[in-house]
This record gives structure tokens, sequence and C-alpha cells, in this order.
């Protein structure tokens, strides 16, 4: 079985949690579900980024200054290979892969510098405001352009970060790279980059420059900032296309919203890519959990399973990175459960990989009164290659005399593990998530230890 | 004559001055740790307790096991708190308790009265040291 949800550090055998790294560990598979946002480049402290971000709005307004000089096929051309940046794979796509702009639609951009004066005198100081005008151009899109004309400093952040972790470097052919110095495109560049398992590069990104929307952000402006009496009609259905439409016509109402958002620039944060629940919410949860019937009544199950995902992926953050909450099949049985990314980051999890080859550790969720021999089974069945010999049992009680022998017996005769987490040790890692004077991780590893005591010598 | 004198106590066994002043240290020690603990358990009973307490409350315990010796040891085979096992606050709490307990019962055995109060069994050669009266007989 091969990892699930594989991400480039696990791949090449580097274990590292996400907490520690600088960048943004892609997926190879899938895209991450966040976005560049210029802004926060604008706004850092650090004289690159603004640098960067200078040079990202330079190559805009430089496709602006063609398009004037009467060059508007090839400025509509550059625009069309910047608008799509594959290597990083940020976004929602569950493939790796998006789509570029059409020739419409960069030629809707470019007579933006027509259209508004002030876009036609000095260009744009923001260019997510392309949003405001141009329907289409989405988060996504203002990530993906900025990553297109910043895909040479993210060639140099990648080198050096993949050299510093050991993640090998493989020659391969971009083929578009902006040039900053010549304002444009070249084909076909050669450079040493990680590939995914099918060959395709891959960008690494800070995620200093990472949020879930752009600040400057269309949606938020349409609902709180657009003045809707001047754009609609009484009862008018409210369209968004009116609203980049009168935009355009009416600068200054974009220009307060950017200077609002500019003057609260300091709010601007990026986002993690996974936040704890807080401990408040990890109680309610705890105390959702202790309420449930065991059983499928009134989806008790279904609601077990939902909150002991949302709590267990915070209580063993950042030790373990949650990968997937899954559903798999086994025996015409619906078995739902959490994978975790075994990051090695506690010497607990070293051990748990060097005895049992856990690179991801598996917890099987089960709302039942007591567990059964196929329970375990189940469990067992599905511990092999990535996951290891090393399983979880979350659920309502300790095991019944007769089961915790089935689990003693797989570890005499095949050396597997399968441990379980009751109510109870749940209720110590919600106690101890609290109070933080130990690691709810800790509670896990008494488990383990007490598992281990029990086995034969 | 009347006479106010205490009836002699029956001879008990006798203690070193090193040991009632480990006696001393200890007890005290560990009357403020179970003081701080119990205030813990009260709040919140299943959460763990650091590894950085565990350490020192597993030195007092040890010193306690080593002036206690088998006779007066609460619990055969407890040693120490594994850190491991993520003991509470409860079963710490529970725990310095009981050797609180078997330590008043190892100096109620090791003191005696005396017309001026309570005593030290100590040899004839040392000087008397004044002791607390039992615990049971204060409450």
């Amino acid at each position: 079985m091969a990892l699930i949800r594989p991400r480039l550090t696990e791949y090449h055998g580097i274990f590292k949690p996400q907490a520690e790294l600088e960048f943004a560990i892609p997926f190879l598979d899938e895209d991450i579900p966040l976005y560049v946002d210029p802004f926060l480049l604008w706004k850092s402290p650090s004289q690159q980024d603004r640098a960067l971000h200078l040079s990202l709005v330079n190559s805009i307004n430089h496709l602006g200054y063609l398009a004037k000089k009467g060059d508007r096929q090839g400025a509509a051309q550059d625009l069309i290979l910047a608008s799509e940046c594959d290597e990083v794979g940020l976004g929602v796509s569950r493939t790796r892969e998006g789509k570029r702009i059409g020739k419409s639609q960069a030629e809707e951009i470019l007579n933006l510098f027509h259209h508004v004066p002030e876009y036609d005198k000095r260009g744009f100081q923001h260019f997510e405001e392309i949003q405001f005008y141009v329907d289409g151009i989405s988060k996504d899109r203002i990530g993906d352009f900025s990553c297109s004309l910043l895909k040479s400093f993210l060639i140099d952040f990648t080198i050096d970060h993949c050299e510093q972790l050991g993640i090998p470097l493989i020659d391969c052919k971009l083929s578009h790279l902006y040039d900053s110095q010549k304002n444009a495109f070249i084909e076909n560049v050669r450079t040493k980059l990680p590939l995914t398992p099918d060959k395709s590069p891959i960008l690494l990104v800070p995620k200093r420059w990472l949020r879930f929307g752009p600040w400057i952000n269309f949606d938020e402006y349409f609902r709180a900032y657009c003045p809707r009496d001047e754009v609609f009609n009484p009862n008018e259905p409210e369209s968004r296309v009116k609203v980049l439409h009168y935009n355009r016509d009416n600068y200054g109402i974009v220009e307060a919203y950017l200077r609002e958002k500019e003057r609260t620039a300091a709010d601007c944060k990026n986002d993690p890519f996974f936040e704890q629940i807080p401990v408040l919410s990890a109680r309610r949860k705890m105390t959702e959990i202790e309420r449930l019937p065991t059983g499928k009544d009134d989806n008790a199950d279904r609601k077990y399973e939902d909150a002991a995902v949302q709590l267990l992926a915070s209580l063993l953050y950042p030790h373990l990175d949650f990968a997937a909450d899954q559903s798999r099949t086994d025996s015409g049985i619906t078995i739902r459960d959490l994978v975790f990314y075994n990051n090695r980051s506690h010497p607990f999890l070293a051990e748990l990989f060097d005895d049992y080859g856990s690179k991801q550790i598996a917890m099987e969720m089960k709302n039942v009164k007591a567990i059964e021999r196929e329970h375990i089974n189940q469990l067992n069945r599905y511990m092999a290659d990535e996951l290891g010999q090393f399983g979880v049992l979350i659920t309502r009680h300790e095991l019944p005399k007769a089961r915790l022998k089935n689990t003693l017996d797989l570890w005499s005769g095949q050396r597997r593990c399968i441990i379980v987490l009751t109510d109870v040790d749940l209720g110590q890692m919600v106690e101890l998530y609290e109070s933080k004077q130990r690691l709810p991780l800790d509670v896990l590893k008494k488990k383990y230890v007490e598992f281990r005591r029990a086995c034969p010598a | 004559m009347w006479s106010f004198d205490v009836p002699a106590q029956p001879k008990k066994a006798i203690i070193t001055r090193a040991k009632v002043d480990q006696l001393e240290k200890v007890a005290g020690q560990l009357e403020g740790m179970h003081s701080e603990l119990s205030a813990l358990a009260k709040k919140s009973p299943n959460d763990g307790v650091n590894k950085f307490k565990l350490k020192f409350v597993n030195s007092m315990l040890a010193d306690c096991i080593d002036l206690l010796g088998g006779e007066y040891s609460p619990f055969e085979d407890f040693q120490e708190f594994n850190p491991d096992d993520v003991p509470s606050n409860s079963d710490v709490t529970f725990i310095v308790a009981q050797y609180i307990q078997a330590l008043e019962k190892f100096r109620s055995d090791n003191i005696n009265q005396k017309p001026s109060g309570w005593y030290y069994n100590l040899a004839e050669s040392e000087n008397p040291v004044r002791a607390a009266p039992p615990a049971k007989l204060t409450k």
C-alpha cells in the first residue's frame, strides 16, 4: 500500500513536521488549498519580499506598457502564460494541474490600462485589483500570476531548501520562465528541481506568503464595501458582473477599499496549514463524545467519528501532522479512519518508526460497546507497508479480556501492535491539552507502554 | 505524696540523630508537596503531573522509602512514578498521602513522652531532641 496523501518530504524519506519547515510541504498528487497573497509580500518587513512585490507589480504594469505601445498580442500572450503555475501545487485541484486564462480574459485585463485612467497613468499598485474588474479572475488566479512571475526566485528557494533537507534535485525542463530583466518569458529553461513520481517539477513556496484568500478580496468588497444602492436598482438581482462594470467607472470606490485594506495591513497574517481547535472547543467535543450512545442509532457513530477526528488532529499536533480522514470498505463494512504522517519528531514516534516501520499511523474509530474480534482483524488487515505494524483503535471502553488477548497474540506471533484509546484516555488528553503540563501524545505512549508490559517477555 | 510524674513509657527502638534530621526534612517536604498537589488534584484530578515536578516527587519518595525501610513502607512494590505512565494529579496525591501516614507512624514509634514533653528516642549519649506529639493525639 502506498502512502496516503503522500507529501514530498515523506516520499523522499525526510520526516520533518510542517511546523518546523519554512515552506509549505507540497502533496505529490493534489494541491494545497492555500494561495500566494501578494499583499503579504507588500506588507512584509523583509526587504526581499517587498522587492519581489515591486518586481511582480512592475511585471504586470509592463504588460500594460506593451499593450499601449502596440504589442497587444505579445502582452496578451505573456498574460496567458503567467496565468497558471502548476509547479507550486496550490489551489483546490485534485491533480496538480490547472488551466490558463483565455485570450478574451487576457484582453479584458489589458483593457483596464486603457479604461481606468489611473492605471493608464501609473499602473497597478496592487495587482489583485484585477479581481474588481474582470469576471473569472479569482484568488487562485492571483496566486498563479504571482508564482509565475516570481518563478525564478521560487526555483532558488526550492533548490536551497531541498539541499538543506537532502531532497534529490533532478534535471528538468520548465516550458516557460519569466525573466524580470528582459520582462519576457523565456522558453525551455533547464534547471534542477525535485520531481513528482510522474516526473513533473515541484516548486516550494514560503509559507509566510500563503493565505486561504487574498487580503484584497472581491468577495469581501462585494459583501461589505460596494455601494449596492448605487449599483443596483431596487429589486434588481445583485449580479457580480454589474459590480465589475461599475468599478471600471468608479475607481474612487475601489481605491477607498484599497486604502482601507492598507490601513489595516497589520491584521493581515499568513494562514497556517492546520490550526488547532481552542481548548474550550476541545472540551466541548469531549463532552459531546461522552454523551453519545454507542452504536449507530441517531447517527451516533458518525457524530462520534466527526468529533474524534477534530479532537485528535488537534491534540496530536504538531508531533503528528494530520494526513487524511478517510473511509474504506472492508468485508462490506464502511470503516472510517484517521491517518497521520509520522514525522518522528518525538522519541516515541521515532521508536514506532524504527520498530514497526510506521511512516504513517492509522487510527480506526469504533463507536461500539465492546470491540469484537472482527474489528481487530479489520485494523490488522489494514496495517501493511507504509502504515507499518502499529495501529490504534479509538473506541469507547477498554478491550474485553479476550480481545486484549487477541492483540497480545498478534504481537507475539507477528510483532504487530494494536493499542486502544478509550473515552478515559481522550479525556486525559484533553486535560493535558488544556493544562499543558504534559503532551497529549504522552497518553498514546502510556497506552503503548502498558501494552508492552502486558506482552509476554 | 502525690506525684504528677508520667508513668515510665516502655522502651522503644533507638533512632539516630541523623535519621531524626532526615525524617523531619522529608516529612516537611512531603507535607508541602501534598498541599500543592491536592490543590491541583481538586481542580483537575485527571490532569498529568509534568516531568519536572515528577522528578522531585520521585526523589522525595526515594528518600522516604530509604528512611522507612521495608517495615514501614506502605506499598512493597512501589518504587517511583514512571513518567511514561503519565500519572495524574490524583494518583500522585494519593501516593504522597500514604507516605505521609507511613512517616507519621514511623515517627510515632520513635518518640517518647517525658514529663517535659515528647522526645525522640535517641541514645543516652546524644542531646535530647523534642518532637511533636503523635498526630493521632493532636487531632
